[in-house]
């Protein structure tokens, strides 16, 4: 402790003396806390030589690399490989469009338009009218697939979970026209996606 | 040491599970991959599914594809009810917990995009004005 | 409100004894301005008018208060309470629509008891009101949708009808216009109100009291009013919809634009909502002048018409006798061969009643340039003495508003119930609000209002003239007279008898009159731009046309069928331009598609002789282009360029032409009726006419389908089957559409 105040009081004196003569005489300063944190140089002594020049010779860097490529290959991938195994999804997922039935067959859909209100990129086409047994009924539901920013407001907003956005994500098309949905395919969404999209939405009802 | 032991052992079930050398070979050829697991079940169009919790959350349940389809794979072969737990929305396959079927519920069908049975948008509504047609004499 | 049932019998008693002895003279001295109360809403001080109820003082002051069952035009019910408001030193919250305002009254709108109050009121309408909103079309423009939201409170405390379920009360069927969801009524009793009021039929009444209350038509049947589609406006939930727009649109959807109606020659300014280039629905827009704030059936439901039996594209008349579709160049090349071919002499233009004036005037023109005068209207109007030379001869003079001034009108041959609705609910209006006397000369037909039937014939309208008849007396008596003569009997041979007669009449008693500037005769038109066609120095009638044989005839509009084949020269060119396959689309070589009321910018001058724009609101269909742009190509191709490329220009002609056109909305003074009358020309053809004094249209089922719109829709055609029905058994149940 007495050394470390002695230390102290000493360097303390240095620097008020430093202080003190700086502006009479200028001298250098003497730095010593550098750190070197470039390329060593490289010693010019005959066995660091002999070493770098065995290196580059017998390729050993390049030895060293096809090595670690083959510990790899030997190694669990990292990766998934798609399509044979997918990541994991929340039920909450936003993809696909479809249109929902009752568990009678009914559809659901009451063309209420809200969703056709709400929607932020005005996606969605609704025409209504009703239908012969007097119920209130849409004969046109166009989702421009290209358009929607899949924001979900729809679903949303939807009164009775007619329009939900389905856990799927494989509908990439070749054209583009083929994601101009109108209701008849957003409806057979429904129908083939119904088992997974029931129990998505059963999934999260303590949220909803 | 024990490591090397696994991994042999490990190369011995992958070869077990895909039915021989040849089978692995030929799985390989098609997968690009080796595995091994147990079998969880197989849905109607012949999708076999797997999994195996040695591996990590991603990887730990697959699909193989029916032979019927070739290199014609695709993930949107695979239906509704296997799609929910191949991407872990649930824990139990539809072996377990069977969801719920209606008669109204379609087959499952996959991406048709370039193909002749791809969808083409049609109106689905009449036209809105009604043109005259001048009587015939 | 005298004249409101039960008191109608006694005033009934009443017209008739005064009608006999003193012809309804009754003095309404106006009584002196009363001094103005002093009324503090929310500590703001307004002046109002004693007797003025405290809603309107606060509508004074700037301050809305909420309100489901009052409305301006209607006399005050004070049922739904949802108006109540905290009025100081009172022991309760007050209803404001029904309570008038005291010297010094201090009203709270924003209390903390007038919120309570509305709160409360919000949860009793919502116990039994259904949560189905969104199949509901009163979504999105609905009172109690709106007020619950400003007002209501988020939860209710009548949690029982969880398990009880709410009222439902079962839909009644009033016929093909007016879909009722009764469950969703509320009881304001505005819809009966109107029914009773205003449209004069008292079909729709209530039964039963408490949760048992149910509005209705007691015994299931049509409700038979030719403005009962007011009701649905009325409406402040959605109990009375639409039932052609039902489940199409919604209010936020629809584009609105104002325009003007075409379905009769009132005008009655409408607001047209588009969507997606498709017309949804008509409603009827504030005009104090001419409409208030009504329209009729017609106007409100033909247009369906617009979507159905358009003509699309051009037809030519190919060498089999088939119309067969053309394009534009191939129509246009036919008519210049044959035009360039034809002396002036032998061209003629023939306008329908719905020809705007743009078009009127660019056809004028374009057969001017031609060389040939020949262009009239289809509908008649008599050309003995002064004939059309001065515009009051034609025009209804004293305006629609000027009713209201009036304390006798003499209705000869006309039934302005069917010709001209709004005209009708003026008349009422005033007959219920003074001690109008109406006297009719025609039919006796249902008016919704009492009037003395005096006859048919010619001879009484000689009569009254030759003051031996005890109307004679009255009419002299009277201070503000009409007689409003009805365009429909004026198409028979020799109307111009009655015209005369008519007009010498008017003159006797406007020349008698104290009253300065009171005009006497009125002209009800029943086609939308019959004036203005007039106006622009259309020949009225065919028979002249008919006289000269044509060899080349445009047809635009013209679909009443006044010209046959057989009144042209041999193999004539018939040119149709018009916007439906109705009569002369049938007749015509060369058919020229044109645009609806909905798809133009357009003038039309209705019967008071009110220019008034009606806008576009959707595109033509198909090929279809505007008339005057029609005329305008055509006139290029026939050598005899019109000089104008634009519709101001266009307007520009009009008003050259007629200073009527230079100030759209207001009502251009005619005057010279001393001039009008003291034949500037000698009288010819005055020989008394024959026929009776009855209006073309009679019943009900003749009002709805009059013109290619209306005889296009289908929601016309269901109306005139459910009156048949009705007619047959008014009680059946009619069939659910």
């Amino acid at each position: 402790m007495a050394t470390l105040k002695v230390f102290c009081a000493r360097s303390n004196l240095q620097g008020l003396l430093r202080s003190a003569i700086r502006p009479v005489c200028a001298t250098q300063q003497h730095r010593n806390h550098f750190i070197q944190v470039g390329q060593k140089e490289k010693s010019l002594e005959w066995s660091p030589i002999m070493d770098r020049a065995a290196t580059s010779v017998f390729w050993n860097e390049l030895f060293r690399g096809l090595g670690i490529t083959f510990g790899m290959v030997l190694k669990e991938p990292a990766t998934i490989n798609y399509p044979f195994e997918k990541g994991p999804l929340s039920p909450r997922f936003r993809g696909e469009h479809a249109l929902r039935r009752y568990p009678s067959g009914e559809e659901r859909c009451i063309a209420c338009k809200l969703c056709e209100a709400i929607c932020p990129a005005q996606a969605i086409t609704i025409e209504a009218e009703p239908r012969a047994d007097g119920s209130r009924r849409t004969t046109r539901y166009d989702i421009d697939m290209t358009k929607c920013i899949y924001c979900g407001f729809c679903q949303e907003a939807c009164p009775v979970d007619a329009i939900v956005e389905g856990p799927n994500f494989e509908y990439s098309t070749e054209t583009r026209e083929e994601l101009l949905y109108n209701k008849e395919k957003l409806l057979s969404n429904g129908d083939k996606w119904e088992p997974e999209i029931a129990a998505n939405l059963q999934a999260d009802y303590l949220y909803r | 040491m024990a490591k090397y032991i696994e991994k042999i052992s490990n190369a011995l079930k992958i070869v077990k599970h895909n039915g021989g050398i040849v089978g692995t070979y030929l799985g390989l050829y098609r997968r690009d991959d080796f595995k091994w697991g147990t079998f969880v079940g197989e849905d109607k169009y012949g999708n076999k599914y797997y999994k195996n919790d040695y591996f990590f959350m991603g990887k730990s349940r697959w699909v193989e594809y029916p032979l019927s389809v070739g290199h014609d794979y695709d993930a949107s072969q695979i239906p509704s009810e296997w799609h929910r737990w191949l991407q872990y929305i649930a824990d139990e396959p539809p072996t377990q917990l069977p969801l719920p079927h209606r008669p109204w519920m379609a087959d499952h069908t996959e991406n048709f995009s370039g193909t002749s049975r791809e969808y083409v948008p049609y109106s689905t509504t009449r036209p809105k004005v009604e043109a005259w047609v001048p009587p015939k004499k | 409100m005298l004249r409101l049932w039960p008191l109608r019998q006694i005033s009934r008693l009443q017209n008739a004894i005064s009608l006999t002895q003193q012809a309804c003279n009754k003095s309404s001295v106006p009584a002196p301005s009363p001094e103005l109360v002093e009324v503090f809403v929310d500590d703001k001080q307004v002046f109002v008018e004693p007797g003025t109820t405290v809603l309107q003082a606060c509508a004074a002051a700037g301050v809305e208060i909420p309100r489901f069952c009052y409305h301006d035009r209607l006399s005050i019910a004070g049922n739904c309470r949802m108006c109540l408001v905290e009025v100081e030193r009172s022991a309760k919250p007050v209803a404001s629509c029904a309570m008038p305002v005291m010297k010094g009254m201090k009203v709270k709108t924003d209390s903390p008891v007038t919120r309570k109050a509305r709160e409360g009121v919000m949860e009793f309408l919502l116990v039994n009101h259904p949560l189905d909103c969104p199949i509901c079309d009163q979504g999105g423009e609905c009172d109690l949708q709106d007020q619950s939201m400003a007002f209501g409170s988020d939860r209710s405390r009548f949690t029982d009808n969880a398990f009880t379920g709410k009222r439902a009360v079962e839909d009644k069927n009033i016929g093909p216009l007016i879909k009722t969801i009764m469950t969703r009524c509320i009881h304001c009793t505005r819809c009966i109100r109107f029914a009773s009021e205003i449209a004069g039929v008292e079909d729709l009444g209530t039964s039963g009291r408490g949760t048992e209350m149910q509005v209705g038509t007691y015994v299931e049947k049509m409700f038979k009013s030719e403005m009962s589609g007011n009701v649905i406006d009325l409406c402040p939930v959605g109990a009375l919809t639409s039932k052609p727009y039902a489940f199409t649109a919604r209010p936020w959807e629809n584009r609105r634009i104002e325009s003007v109606d075409v379905m009769d020659a009132v005008g009655s300014n409408i607001v047209v909502c588009m969507r997606s280039n498709e017309v949804m629905r008509i409603l009827p827009r504030l005009n104090e002048d001419i409409n208030e704030e009504w329209i009729s059936d017609k106007t409100r439901f033909a247009y369906d018409g617009l979507k159905r039996q358009r003509l699309t594209t051009p037809f030519v008349r190919s060498g089999t006798g088939e119309l067969v579709p053309a394009d534009w160049e191939s129509a246009f090349v036919k008519i210049a061969e044959r035009v360039n071919a034809t002396d002036g002499d032998l061209i003629a233009g023939v306008a329908g009643g719905q020809v705007d004036a743009e078009a009127l005037i660019a056809l004028k023109d374009m057969l001017n340039r031609l060389g040939s005068e020949s262009v009239c209207t289809e509908e008649k109007f008599p050309m003995t003495n002064s004939g059309i030379d001065f515009r009051s001869n034609y025009i209804m003079n004293t305006t629609i508003s000027g009713i209201e001034e009036s304390d006798l009108i003499l209705l000869v041959g006309t039934n302005p119930r069917l010709e001209a609705p709004l005209v009708n609910a003026r008349i009422r209006k005033t007959w219920i609000n003074s001690d109008l006397c109406v006297t009719v000369l025609g039919a006796p037909v249902d008016l919704s209002y009492d009037y003395q039937y005096l006859g048919d014939s010619f001879e009484l309208l000689t009569d009254i003239l030759n003051d031996k008849h005890p109307l004679a007396k009255g009419l002299k008596e009277a201070s503000k007279p009409m007689i409003i003569l009805g365009s429909a009997v004026l198409q028979g041979e020799n109307s111009g008898a009655i015209l005369d007669t008519v007009k010498s009449l008017s003159e006797k008693l406007r020349a008698g009159s104290e009253q300065e500037d009171w005009k006497v005769f009125n002209v009800l038109h029943t086609q939308a731009n019959q004036v203005g066609a007039l106006d622009l120095g259309y020949a009225p009638g065919v028979d002249a046309m008919k006289g000269s044989k044509p060899s080349v005839l445009f047809l635009l509009g013209a679909d009443a069928g006044t010209v046959k084949r057989e009144d042209l020269y041999e193999n004539a060119l018939v040119v149709y331009i018009g916007h439906h396959g109705d009569y002369g689309a049938q007749i015509a070589d060369v058919v020229l598609p044109a645009a609806a009321y909905t798809e133009k910018d357009a003038v039309y001058v209705n019967t008071e002789g009110r220019a008034q724009i009606g806008r576009q609101a959707v595109s033509p269909p198909g090929m279809a282009r505007q008339d005057w742009k029609i005329i305008r190509a055509l006139s290029e191709m026939l050598g005899v360029t019109l000089p104008y490329d634009k519709l101001s220009d266009v307007r520009a002609r009009l008003g050259e032409v007629s200073p009527t056109f230079n100030h759209a909305g207001q009502v251009e003074d005619a005057g010279f009726f001393n001039l009008s009358d003291s034949a500037t020309v000698p009288r010819k053809e005055s020989r008394p006419a024959v026929q009776p004094l009855s209006p073309a249209l009679l019943s009900l089922r003749d009002f709805y389908m009059t013109d290619p719109i209306s005889r296009a829709s289908l929601t016309m055609a269901k109306c005139v089957q459910a009156v048949d029905d009705a007619e047959k058994n008014p009680y059946s149940k009619p069939e659910q559409s």
